[in-house]
């Protein structure tokens, strides 16, 4: 895992071509990001947040500015980054450890070190006792712990969270957040989460990004300052209160 | 942890058949599929012995019966289907075994479709019995007739099931490929292959029982041997039993021959989501 590396994100600027016509996606987004740091970026649907962590993971290299990670050009995915999607994408003809463990085939490990970090990755988020299980046969949530583990188990500095949370029902949102902050807090990784959900965000992050739509721009960036992540407590409230009238302005 | 108590149930049992109990009714349900050919065989002795037809057009039931037992002791059916499963055997094997490389390559790079696309599908429009005349006058009668057609008959299905099932494995599975920086190789055993197996086996089965086609007709036109060949025999003979028991056996080697291709196929797919 490398160290004190910081993303920058200096002016980016995309568009689509949608029937000929430039459609903007992104205009003039600049942020940075230090490690450790959980960012959460919330806006409403076609503010381009999801078009930013494409960028950011490699999936798209067709934008203007720049995205600096450590000081150096981003090019490409790479194995200082890993993403999580909002649907698992596991492979539904491997297993779970199969599937972690393809995470690592660009790695040139030993096979035993490979297995240990499958192993540990798999503990980190609870799903020990499910090595041979097939997606088709863990529910939702498991499916996207798996997915965090795999993403994880490439040990990235950052890591880029596409609504991981948005398909599942509440109860197993509400577990899955304490799982994430439980490995944000053992990892130390960074990481960017886009997420609708304005109290998830509160609770979640150290910083929120609000982006507005069309076309997709920083409004505004509000740093949580909690004394403690308690839904109910009046600072959180306010808090949330704050992000959603920025998120209506 | 209650994760794991919720999860223990999902964990399905991987051999729900082995506890299958054989009801009265579950074995009932398996012989539903033998109800059609039952009622034909009856129509058919019904219509043979009302002598609805001339014996010589429409021989009953038990006639042909003997007639394939003869030609099993004589020997001829044997003999005729070594022949034709011979020749299924070579051409498909050449002309699936292409079809898979160039459906593989026409779907993963845009060079070769640019190239090859055009071409194939104009070629793939002319049937393969439309080659005979010209593939006659270049093989003769020889066996290299028979290989060179069937091998076109299994190749064009196979290139086209394919090429589609490549092109149609999800792009959020070849996203993750990208993200995860996936080697050539892997990407090819660990994606492409089992994202394609259903489809290519479907093109596979296709392309089976078109050679399969091709083959009983090239032989009833320009062989000396075989399935095919025993039939016209039978007809100049104005045995039509003969013809008959031809038809059954095409029917019957055909259908084992699919049922086994569904079985390869459900073997590979061991993982599919059983509920």
């Amino acid at each position: 895992m490398t160290e004190f590396t910081e993303l920058a994100i200096r002016h980016v600027t995309k568009s689509y071509v949608v029937d000929e016509t430039p459609l903007p996606v992104l205009q003039d987004v600049s942020l940075s990001v230090l490690p450790g740091e959980f960012v959460s970026i919330v806006g409403a649907s076609g503010c381009g947040k999801s078009t930013l962590l494409r960028l950011i993971v490699g999936l798209d290299d067709v934008y203007r500015g720049e995205i600096l990670l450590g000081g150096t050009q981003v090019s490409g995915p790479g194995a200082d980054r890993g993403i999580v999607f909002q649907d698992h994408r596991l492979f539904p003809w491997l297993t779970l450890t199969e599937n972690i463990t393809l995470a690592l085939d660009a790695f040139p490990l030993p096979a035993e070190e490979k297995a240990q970090r499958v192993r540990d990755a798999i503990a980190l988020v609870g799903l020990s006792g499910f090595e041979r299980a097939r997606p088709a046969q863990l529910s939702g949530g498991m499916a996207q712990r798996a997915a965090i583990a795999r993403a994880l188990v490439r040990r990235p500095a950052i890591l880029l969270l596409d609504e991981p949370l948005g398909a599942l029902d509440s109860l197993n949102r509400t577990r899955l957040q304490d799982a994430l902050l439980d490995i944000w807090e053992a990892q130390r990784t960074t990481v960017i989460m886009v997420t609708h959900d304005v109290e998830e965000a509160v609770y979640l992050s150290t910083r929120i990004v609000v982006m507005e739509p069309r076309p997709g721009r920083i409004r505004s960036v509000i740093p949580v300052e909690l004394a403690a992540r308690d839904r109910a407590a009046p600072d959180f409230v306010a808090l949330k209160q704050r992000v959603l009238a920025d998120l209506r302005h | 942890m209650n994760v794991r108590s919720v999860a223990v149930d999902r964990v399905v049992d991987r051999f729900p058949a082995v506890r299958r109990i054989w009801t009265a009714r579950a074995v009932g349900h398996r012989l539903l599929p033998l109800a059609i050919p039952l009622i034909v065989l009856i129509a058919w002795q019904c219509a043979a012995s009302l002598r609805l037809l001339p014996v010589q057009i429409l021989p009953p039931p038990l006639l042909v019966a003997t007639t394939a037992i003869d030609l099993i002791r004589g020997g001829e059916i044997v003999d005729g289907l070594r022949v034709s499963l011979w020749r299924i055997g070579i051409g498909f094997a050449i002309g699936a075994g292409s079809g898979l490389v160039l459906g593989a390559l026409l779907g993963l790079s845009r060079t070769v479709e640019a190239y090859c696309g055009l071409t194939f599908r104009l070629l793939a429009q002319i049937p393969s019995l439309g080659w005979l005349p010209i593939l006659l006058l270049i093989f003769g009668l020889d066996e290299t007739l028979k290989f060179v057609l069937i091998a076109k008959a299994s190749f064009v299905p196979t290139v086209i099931a394919t090429s589609e099932s490549v092109k149609q494995i999800p792009a959020p599975f070849r996203e993750v490929a990208r993200v995860l920086q996936l080697p050539a190789r892997s990407y090819l055993r660990r994606l492409v292959l089992p994202a394609t197996i259903p489809g290519i086996f479907s093109g596979l089965r296709t392309a089976l029982s078109h050679a399969w086609i091709a083959l009983i007709v090239v032989e009833m036109l320009a062989a000396t041997e075989g399935v095919g060949y025993t039939m016209v025999w039978g007809r100049t003979l104005f045995q039509i039993d003969i013809v008959i028991v031809g038809m059954v056996v095409i029917g019957l080697i055909g259908l084992a021959m699919d049922t086994g291709l569904a079985r390869i196929e459900q073997r590979l797919q061991h993982w599919e989501a059983r509920p």
